[in-house]
């Protein structure tokens, strides 16, 4: 009986050292290796069925051209197979997750101002680098962080009736309510907004709503995107809600002068939370201008679902 | 005595099992937590030990990160349009290319940044989303990571920053190109941005030498 329970002991512990050895299909080093042979040849193929289709060769000539993409296809895989360093992940056509992805997770809106939202995102991104950046960096090595935050808050505080409005023209009762207790609970022990007592209580979260996103609500498209100078990316569906959305900041009402320096204030306070965030993004996009688009789209639409 | 054996027996077979089903959470909490320590680490401060700590924090993505999966769904069915050696190097270059950008990131913008790790949602019993907020002074972000688990391992295939999906924006831009271009093209331009990097970090390493001369001439 006890070496029945001994060898059974064992035969446990062997099972557990198997258990801890998973296959590893790690990629191979993130250097391209590759010989410069069957990387002309590569080339040679799309290139020359390109030039066949752009030319208008006759009909023969396309054959001629096909069969030769063809041996080149051949001599590929036999120079691969020569090599053996083609794994089995690369051979494979299988993609199925686009099966998994559903149809309204691809999302498009239509760029028909593209040659003037080019010139605009170029106009703003001039905008950045020479204004906007040494501004913001002087800004936030001079200010506080306390000081900062607090900056923050009072704008944000202020722009409750914005969001109020949107979660009731939303059907979101509980959330007016929770940023009409917000707004109160801010404005009194928050001294005018400056503090956020209300972010100690999660069922107090913030409910960021817009006119945008309620016209989205309705059914309302997006329409098309559309680069404003200045105030950076937009749709014409957000573009009207924003409009709307003036008329609900108590900052829009102050004389000009005082409104326009504290929007100023504000857009500058924010950009010194976000000081290499765009240069970030640029940087880790192959296409600026197309990469900012769709990340704007993806962005609203995120918020569109909350 | 009679009556241990029997549980230890059983706790024996349970324990280990219990070890095996690794949680997608604690899959990516390990690399991430690893990365942070790197950056935190006092001997890796010195500029000169940057490519050190950079090589150091490769490693660590090299297996967090599913370089294959992500080259796939950034292309999507531009996949089937790529031969073979194609693909290889596609997801060679763009892995490099992705790392390397993350890493200069992360690198010169560390300042002591929280990393909390919210909570992990199962898709399917192979999918997961893990949700992290990285808490930077008043601002919170949060940053969702899409895992699948592949042979015993769950490793990231996508990161969702703000409610921006890295990989629907590479597509985006990727199937721009492909419209009027060919494979090869993009395998070109991304090679471009990594010696634009390469160059970058030489440049900064080079005015990072004559700050540090400036200081004592």
């Amino acid at each position: 009986m006890k070496y029945l329970t001994w060898s059974f002991l064992l035969l446990v512990f062997c099972s557990v050292g198997c258990a801890h050895s998973p296959a590893e299909t790690s990629p191979s080093a993130p250097v391209a290796q590759n010989p410069q042979t069957t990387l002309s040849t590569n080339d040679q193929a799309p290139s020359d069925v390109d030039e066949a289709v752009n030319v208008g060769v006759p009909h023969d000539d396309v054959a001629l051209l096909d069969e030769r993409t063809e041996e080149n296809a051949v001599d590929n895989d036999q120079t691969s197979l020569d090599q053996g360093a083609i794994e089995a992940e690369f051979l494979d056509d299988d993609l199925d997750f686009l099966d998994e992805e559903t149809e309204e997770e691809v999302v498009s809106v239509a760029d028909p101002l593209a040659p003037w939202n080019r010139l605009m995102f170029q106009f703003n991104d001039k905008l950045y680098f020479w204004f906007l950046k040494p501004v913001s960096t002087g800004y936030k090595a001079v200010v506080p962080g306390p000081v900062k935050s607090g900056v923050q808050n009072f704008f944000t505080n202020l722009a409750t009736p914005i969001r109020m409005t949107g979660c009731i023209l939303q059907g979101k009762g509980h959330e007016a309510q929770v940023e009409f207790v917000r707004f109160w609970l801010n404005s009194t022990i928050g001294v005018l907004g400056f503090g956020d007592p209300a972010k100690n209580y999660p069922e107090l979260d913030i409910h960021d709503e817009d006119m945008g996103q309620t016209l989205a609500t309705y059914g309302v498209g997006d329409g098309f995107y559309v680069v404003w100078p200045v105030l950076g990316p937009s749709t014409l569906r957000d573009t009207a809600g924003s409009v709307g959305d003036l008329f609900m900041n108590p900052v829009t009402y102050l004389p000009i002068g005082v409104s326009a320096g504290m929007s100023g204030e504000n857009k500058l306070n924010q950009a010194s939370f976000r000081t290499g965030d765009y240069e970030s993004l640029k940087e880790a996009a192959i296409d600026p201008y197309e990469a900012v688009r769709d990340a704007y789209i993806q962005h609203r639409k995120t918020k569109m679902e909350e | 005595m009679k009556k241990i054996i029997p549980i230890l027996v059983v706790l024996l077979i349970v324990i280990p099992s219990l070890a095996q089903s690794a949680q997608p959470l604690d899959a990516l909490r390990g690399p991430v937590d690893s990365i942070i320590s790197v950056l935190n680490d006092p001997q890796y401060q010195d500029s000169a030990k940057r490519d050190v700590e950079q090589e150091k924090i490769w490693e660590i993505i090299r297996k967090l990160f599913d370089f294959t999966e992500m080259a796939k769904r950034t292309l999507a069915r531009n996949w089937r349009s790529f031969t073979p050696q194609e693909r290889k190097e596609f997801t060679q270059v763009f892995g490099e290319f992705l790392g390397n950008t993350y890493i200069s990131k992360i690198q010169k913008d560390y300042k002591k940044e929280m990393v909390v790790y919210v909570k992990e949602e199962m898709v399917t019993d192979s999918k997961a989303l893990v949700k992290t907020k990285i808490v930077r002074e008043a601002l919170e972000i949060p940053v969702n990571y899409g895992m699948k688990l592949h042979d015993g391992v769950w490793r990231v295939y996508d990161v969702n920053i703000e409610g921006v999906s890295l990989v629907k924006n590479y597509r985006t831009q990727f199937n721009k190109i492909l419209l009027s271009k060919p494979p090869s093209h993009l395998i070109e331009r991304l090679k471009k941005k990594i010696e634009q990097q390469k160059q970058g970090k030489a440049v900064s390493d080079q005015a990072a030498l004559e700050a540090l001369l400036g200081a004592y001439c």
